[in-house]
């Protein structure tokens, strides 16, 4: 039943509700007299404006008038049309893929942001590779170079895709008429689809050869396992089974065979009883030898008699092995007996009769399947040198008529054989697939506009019983195509390349779920692989023609090798009086990504120099060629220059940098700089080591000093320890027999002596202290035994916190900005013992202490801001910009910040850097791309905060992650967890070396981490109480 | 009257009598600038408008134009600062401490010396200033109410304790200034002919009548910021010693720094006044009032506080050793022996050394010595805090993080801007104020002037 209430809100309204509704019809109690102003014309002119009023009106109409003079920017946002519906503003995305570039291969999670690609992380369910080098981290800076090709190029001027297609067809059906060979050169192809799109799209002309090339060659590797296994394919190096290893000049922490075996080699350098041993014989200070227990310096013309005396330590039959280092072999040879088949030797040359040797030593280690795995090989490797120089040849000859290089840059690769540039220019039909100009593209008719990896669709086969997938998460940003779009167009077939990958696919039936993972298990994908013989690519597309030829001359496990005329070949082998080793450093690998300035600026592990390439050289030899390196009065680094002449070609300035632990009379190159055209940030940097190059990785080399001298941008200029205990480091022995703690201990804590008697700096207190109990207690623990200063953290936090690139100039002036940075320390002969000793004083021992040691140990420490519970920082600076969280963690507060440095004088760290210049939006600062350029600043992380001039930062444990790992918690109704939020620097390192979390949670790793007997601070007698922990280095040696 | 033994020496030469006096401090202000003036004001406009120029450059681009690096966070800057803090200790230890010691041989000094004093202040409040990366907040350092919240200055910070400190000083060393000027602008205005300049100095001179109450009231005035001003000779240079003596970094490290900056400060301002004076007294014909015997009491006093500090730099050494921190000695061995050791040798020579030579009376009443080494003391003490800066930070606790330091021609533009604008202002106020106080000399006239002393003594005044 319906019934009219009546509400009143006042007793008048009750009682007298008809004076009520008048008052109510009546708003204004007195008349407003508008009419009679306004009305009387008279009035108005009477009326004066005071003097008030002017300046009332005045000072509104000038503030009006300045204000709209005042543009204020237009920032464009367009809203989604139709809104996607798993994009949430504010929320990242996370998708698996893969990344490969013909080089690195990483299988991968990337985060997006409103669509955007911005990080890289490691792929915790990949099966090989799910730990990305600091190459792949940086790679996603590449997807926004704005110097990627916009559209397809004709004769180097752009194009649109029909006319390159019809090109393109007219010009191949040309070629093929005129019987000539049609040629696919490209990378290796890990790819099974790609794999057999290709041989599909060849068997539609006649002559088609498909060539894979690699950018560092290991071919003569493949060739000797081709020829001892019947199968030119890598095997699969388990270095987590490995009790001793012996590696001849394999840098398998560095670059090696694009395997990352750095999780499994870590998974081993625990301390304890089951601590692998590790011995190197190497001639370059590699990331790898720098992290062995023993390493022994030795030229590369002597590597392969040194393995050969160590076969016939083991029982070999051989000839020759005559070396200057056989005690060194007979040492690793008793202990290799010892491990039995838990030994492992790798060899890192191109040379396939040193290979062979390897082969052998490993087989009468019987390690067969536990830590050399033939049955299961891997794929990033598949190149071959003899079918490129056959192409060279075919090229000149004027045999080939079309030529389609992809994911490739021969004419970079190899600069040094001219008869390439002569070869192409008698193909009448050149295309290139590129992402960028480079020096391949410069010699082509037609450039195919390729895909960035965070564009395309693809899949991997890096291993057998592995397999991986790629998608793109983002829409191509420019008008190019994948290649393998291309060869689906060009073979007339219906739908795209995604189409083709999903039915051809090793994972289609379970597609969704393998895109998701971004990686098929073996557990399911056994049906598919099969074991061993034949291998996965035989089974689906039943063989392969790099294999072919090799496969009539198989015979299994070895037996057909030739050890013995091997072996005098080997032993025959003559070194020079200077020898040139070429490598690969941890930045810049091939030089794929040489326009990267993330890379670029990133620190080289061992030398510590960004920006270059050198010749690295020992002291001693330094000293006869009257070479050297000296510092400016502002502490930067320069060098001598050298003339350098390899293979009958000169080249002339190239820097010196004289390396500790260099063997003398060698000498070190890195390939992968002195791109001529990589785009505005990688041109010109450095030396293009492959103009001197000749397929193998060491020559003999003649070296003169040059004129001048160049400037390193080097961030270290100091190497030793200085006799301080900052990497505290202790043999295995020690570590498992005596007590770490009390007095006399390996880990002894410094305590002082107070008048409550003997105190630990962090029970000395002249301040109150925070409260550490209550909540959350952030701190991290960092494993020296584990961290190899591979750089990858380096990267991760460059991509996370938005860090700047300064350029060579600045990081030249020690102004680099890294938040994390790997400190590099290097043993000195001279010691306080060695000074107490021989009667040296003070002053002559620590001059002494600044020199390396020409064989030193080495040791790496990632420092970052200690987050110090009495941090000196907070207590001078005068706006308290920079202050303590109750969590544990020192804040930075860039608002607030006026940048007097205060803070960064005080720290006995050094991890504060300042602004000095705006590196935002200047264009002093173009290198700095995801700061300057417009397509560049798509990369950054909208979380953190791009700082200005003037302002100092530094880490700040990721605290953008630390919120969202607490909200997340928060919003699900949970505890936070242990490995909830973990730093940008943890997740990228893949052997575990940085643990993130809550010391407050008993639980917790770091918690227990910290009990750890290993555990100190850097520092602790200054009393800062760092929340960062560092576990001594232990050294598996007596 | 005062009477003052014969066997002092008189403080004022010749045959003065008050209005000698009048006209001897008048003249300066009333006669036109000689073409030298013109040269020296020119050469440091220049200087002052190239340093402005620097100055412009550092705040428009940026503090990366100065040759810090990411190790070294303060160099030159932070250098100049406590070297002109330093210098700016003289004039008020002359006027007040003096004063209150009743050292009568201040009074022909203490005028210059307290200009100096504020000059040198305004070129050291200058460094803070431009050192900081975002000058436009500066303002964020004082404990001004504010919209941002409870946010308040850090009073834990020896920098904020700078701003007190410094601000406060100078404060009070002006209105000391200006307080003991008043009677001495009277005078000029009682002779100035031209109207403005009359009208200028009247108003200066705050009416001054030159009354018995007025005399009672300029000296009550003055006994009272002599008194507040004595603690603050202290306690400036004290706080600037906490910007590194409370910090972690060895070699900055160090409770000695307190007594040690003040000793210094003293050094340095009494050779800064030392500098002034023996040019002032010849281009202004002073000599009868600033004698030789005032340099020589300068000199006595530089002798002693060289020696102070020299005995501070040893005694760091020895407490280095002492201490057994590791970090703690290579500092200063590395001072003494590292890539620095230049600056600190040179430091050693100047403040240490150098001022030794006063031990020989012969060489303090030197004029020309006395002025080369008054150069010297100043250059010592620049390399003083140099070095105290410079090699402390360059090599701390982890090596790899060791850098040098080498300025920039901006780092060199200020600091030469600084000089050039300290000169442009002494400059001014030698023309435009009475370089001596001679209202106050006047008292002393009859008790410590040569001639009135040669009086006494024919008259057997005893």
């Amino acid at each position: 039943m319906a019934e009219t209430k009546k509400y009143w809100k006042g007793i008048e309204e009750l009682t007298k509700p008809e004076s009520v509704k008048g008052l109510a019809e009546n708003e204004f109690n007195t008349e407003i007299s508008t009419e009679e102003f306004l009305g009387n014309k008279e009035n108005l002119e009477g009326s004066q404006t005071s003097r008030r009023d002017f300046l009332k009106y005045m000072g509104f109409s000038t503030a009006a008038a300045t204000l709209a003079a005042c543009e204020a920017p237009v920032v464009e946002s367009i809203p989604y049309v139709v809104a996607p519906e798993e994009i949430i503003p504010g929320i990242p995305n996370y998708y698996a893929t893969s990344y490969f570039d013909g080089h690195d291969y990483a299988s991968i999670l990337v985060k997006t942001r409103e669509g955007r690609p911005i990080k890289v992380e490691n792929n915790k369910m990949a099966g090989i590779n799910g730990g990305a080098n600091a190459r792949v981290h940086a790679s996603v800076l590449d997807l926004y170079d704005s110097t990627r090709l916009n559209n397809p190029l004709i004769n180097g001027e752009e194009a649109n895709w029909s006319d390159v297609d019809a090109g393109i067809s007219r010009d191949l059906n040309a070629a093929v008429a005129s019987g000539k060979q049609v040629v696919m050169l490209t990378s290796t192809v890990m790819s099974p689809t790609t794999k057999k799109l290709v041989k599909e799209w060849g068997a539609q002309t006649n002559g088609f050869k498909h060539v894979m090339y690699d950018a560092f060659s290991y071919s003569g590797k493949l060739d000797a396992i081709a020829a001892a296994t019947g199968k030119r394919a890598l095997p699969t190096y388990k270095f987590q089974n490995a009790d001793v290893i012996v590696s001849f000049g394999a840098d398998f922490l560095g670059d090696w065979i694009g395997q990352n075996v750095s999780a499994d080699y870590a998974s081993r350098r625990k301390p304890g009883k089951n601590m692998s041993h590790h011995i190197q014989f190497e001639s370059n200070m590699s990331l790898t030898g720098s992290n062995a227990d023993l390493r022994h310096k030795i030229k590369p013309s002597e590597l392969g008699n040194a393995l050969i005396a160590l076969y016939k330590e083991l029982g070999g039959n051989a000839n020759g092995g005559e070396t200057n280092l056989s005690a060194q072999v007979k040492d690793a040879a008793e202990k290799l007996r010892k491990a039995g088949s838990n030994g492992l030797v790798v060899s890192g040359t191109n040379d396939a009769d040193v290979e062979a040797i390897t082969i052998a030593v490993n087989k009468l280690l019987g390690n067969g399947g536990t830590t050399v795995d033939y049955s299961n090989r891997t794929y990033f490797r598949q190149g071959n040198d003899a079918a490129m120089m056959q192409l060279i040849e075919d090229m000149n000859a004027g045999r080939v008529g079309a030529l389609f290089i992809d994911n490739l840059n021969p004419a970079y690769l190899m600069a040094g054989n001219s008869k390439l540039t002569e070869g192409l220019k008698k193909v009448a039909l050149t295309v290139t697939f590129a992402e960028k100009e480079n020096e391949t593209t410069a010699l082509c008719k037609y450039v195919c506009a390729r895909h960035n990896y965070l564009e395309s669709w693809g899949d991997f086969m890096p291993a057998d019983g592995v397999y991986s997938l790629q998608q793109p998460l983002i829409r191509p940003l420019f008008n190019t195509r994948q290649t393998e779009d291309c060869l689906v167009k060009w073979m007339g077939k219906n739908g795209t390349y995604y189409d083709y990958l999903k039915a051809n696919s090793a994972a289609t039936a379970n597609w969704k779920k393998a895109l998701h993972d971004g990686v098929y298990k073996a557990s399911t994908a056994a049906a598919v692989v099969g074991d061993d013989e034949p291998g996965f690519f035989e089974r689906i597309f039943g063989g392969d023609d790099t294999d072919s030829t090799e496969q009539s001359e198989t015979v299994s496990g070895g037996a057909a090798v030739d050890i013995a005329s091997i072996s005098s070949r080997l032993s025959k082998t003559k070194g020079g009086a200077y020898e040139i080793q070429f490598y690969e450093n941890t930045a810049m690998g091939a030089g794929i990504l040489a326009n990267n300035p993330w890379l670029q600026e990133l620190p080289d592990p061992i030398t510590r120099v960004s920006w270059d390439n050198y010749l690295t050289i020992s002291a001693a030899d330094a000293v006869e060629l009257g070479m050297e390196n000296t510092n400016e009065s502002n502490g930067a680094l320069n060098g001598s220059y050298a003339t350098v002449t390899v293979n009958g070609k000169t080249m002339e300035n190239v820097p010196v940098f004289v390396q500790p632990g260099q063997a003398k009379g060698s000498m070190g190159l890195a390939v992968g700089y002195g791109r001529s055209a990589a785009g505005k940030v990688g041109n010109d940097v450095g030396v293009n080591a492959f103009l001197l190059m000749d397929g193998s990785h060491s020559a003999e080399v003649k070296i003169e000093k040059g004129t001048g001298t160049h400037g390193f941008a080097c961030t270290q200029l100091a190497h030793t320890m200085m006799g301080r205990k900052i990497v505290n480091e202790v043999t295995l022995d020690t570590f498992l027999n005596q007590p770490a703690r009390g007095e006399g201990g390996w880990n002894e804590v410094t305590e002082f002596e107070t008048f409550k008697g003997p105190l630990t700096s962090d029970e000395t207190n002249l301040w109150d202290d925070f409260d550490h109990q209550t909540g959350h207690m952030w701190n991290m623990s960092i494993d020296l035994n584990l961290c190899n200063g591979c750089g990858a953290c380096v990267i991760a936090c460059h991509a996370e916190n938005n860090v700047p690139v300064v350029g060579k100039e600045e990081v030249r002036k020690h102004r680099d900005m890294h938040w994390l940075r790997i400190d590099r320390y290097y043993s000195s002969d001279m010691t306080e013992e060695v000074a107490e000793e021989q009667g040296i004083s003070g002053i002559d021992m620590y001059a002494a202490m600044e020199k390396p040691s020409s064989s030193p140990e080495v040791a790496f420490q990632p420092v970052m801001c200690q987050h110090c519970n009495h941090a000196p920082c907070e207590t001078v600076c005068p706006v308290a910009a920079t202050t303590h969280s109750a969590e544990g963690l020192n804040h930075m507060a860039y608002n607030r910040c006026i940048g007097t440095r205060y803070c960064a004088n005080n720290c006995p760290y050094k991890v504060r850097r300042f602004n000095w210049f705006q590196y935002e939006g200047n264009s002093k600062f173009e290198n700095n791309l995801a700061m300057n350029d417009d397509l560049g600043r798509m990369v950054l992380n909208p979380d953190v905060t791009v700082r200005a001039r003037g302002v100092m930062e530094k880490c700040s444990m990721c605290i953008q992650r630390i919120q969202l790992g607490k909200l997340t918690a928060k919003k699900e109704g949970r505890l936070l967890k242990d490995g909830d939020i973990q730093t940008a620097c943890q997740s990228a390192c893949d052997t575990g070396a940085i643990v993130f979390g809550d010391v407050n949670n008993k639980e917790s790793e770091v918690f227990k981490l910290k009990q750890n007997e290993r555990m100190y601070h850097l520092l602790e007698e200054v009393g800062t109480q760092p929340s960062v922990f560092y576990q001594t280095k232990v050294r598996n040696r007596a | 009257m005062h009477y003052e033994a014969p066997i002092r020496k008189p403080l004022i030469t010749g045959d003065k009598s008050y209005h000698d006096i009048t006209v001897d401090v008048a003249r300066p202000v009333e006669t036109k600038a000689p073409r030298s003036w013109w040269l020296v004001f020119g050469i440091s406009l220049v200087a002052f408008l190239w340093g402005v120029g620097c100055i412009l450059y550092t705040i428009g681009v940026g503090i990366g134009t100065w040759g810090l690096n990411k190790t070294v966070g303060w160099a030159w800057d932070i250098t100049n600062f406590v070297w002109w803090v330093g210098i700016g200790h003289a004039g008020t230890l002359i006027s007040a401490v003096l004063l209150l010691f009743r050292q009568k041989w201040r009074m022909s000094i203490n005028r210059s010396a307290e200009a100096m004093t504020i000059f040198s202040v305004i070129q050291a409040a200058l460094f803070p200033g431009i050192h900081m990366g975002r000058i436009w907040l500066a303002y964020f350092v004082f404990p001004i109410p504010n919209q941002f919240g409870s946010l308040w200055v850090n009073f834990n910070s020896p920098l904020l304790w700078d701003v007190f400190a410094i601000s406060t000083y100078f404060t009070v060393s002006v209105v000391f200034w200006y307080v003991g000027l008043i009677p001495d602008f009277a005078m000029i205005r009682d002779r100035a002919v031209r109207p403005v300049t009359k009208h200028i100095y009247k108003i200066l001179s705050f009416g001054w009548g030159g009354k018995a109450k007025h005399w009672q009231r300029f000296e009550e005035v003055s006994l009272v910021l002599a008194g507040l001003a004595t603690p603050l000779v202290l306690s400036v240079h004290t706080i600037v010693s906490m910007d590194f003596a409370t910090s972690v970094i060895p070699g900055w490290h160090t409770t000695i720094f307190p007594p040690y900056f003040v000793a210094g400060a003293i050094f340095s301002g009494f050779a800064m006044v030392n500098t002034l004076l023996i040019i002032v007294r010849k281009v202004f014909k002073m000599e009868d009032y600033i004698t030789i015997q005032h340099i020589e009491m300068m000199n006595i006093i530089i002798m002693i506080t060289g020696s102070i500090v020299g005995i501070a730099y040893i005694t760091e050494l020895f407490i280095a050793w002492y201490s057994g921190v590791e970090y703690e000695q290579y500092a200063f061995l590395n001072r003494a022996t590292g890539p620095y050791w230049w600056a600190y040798w040179s430091m050693m020579t100047c403040n240490v050394f150098s001022p030794q030579f006063m031990w020989f009376k012969k060489l303090r009443t030197s004029l020309m010595f006395s002025f080369f080494i008054s150069i010297v003391v100043n250059i010592g003490m620049w390399f003083e805090r140099f070095v105290i800066i410079v090699t402390s930070l360059h090599r701390d606790y982890l090596p790899s993080s060791w850098s040098m330091f080498s300025p920039t021609f901006v780092d060199i533009g200020i600091f030469i801007g600084t000089i050039g604008f300290f000169f442009v202002l002494f400059l001014l106020y030698a023309r435009s104020f009475p370089v001596i106080a001679q209202a106050e000399l006047k008292t002393i006239l009859k008790s410590s002037g040569e001639k009135y002393k040669q009086l006494h003594e024919k008259d057997g005044h005893h």
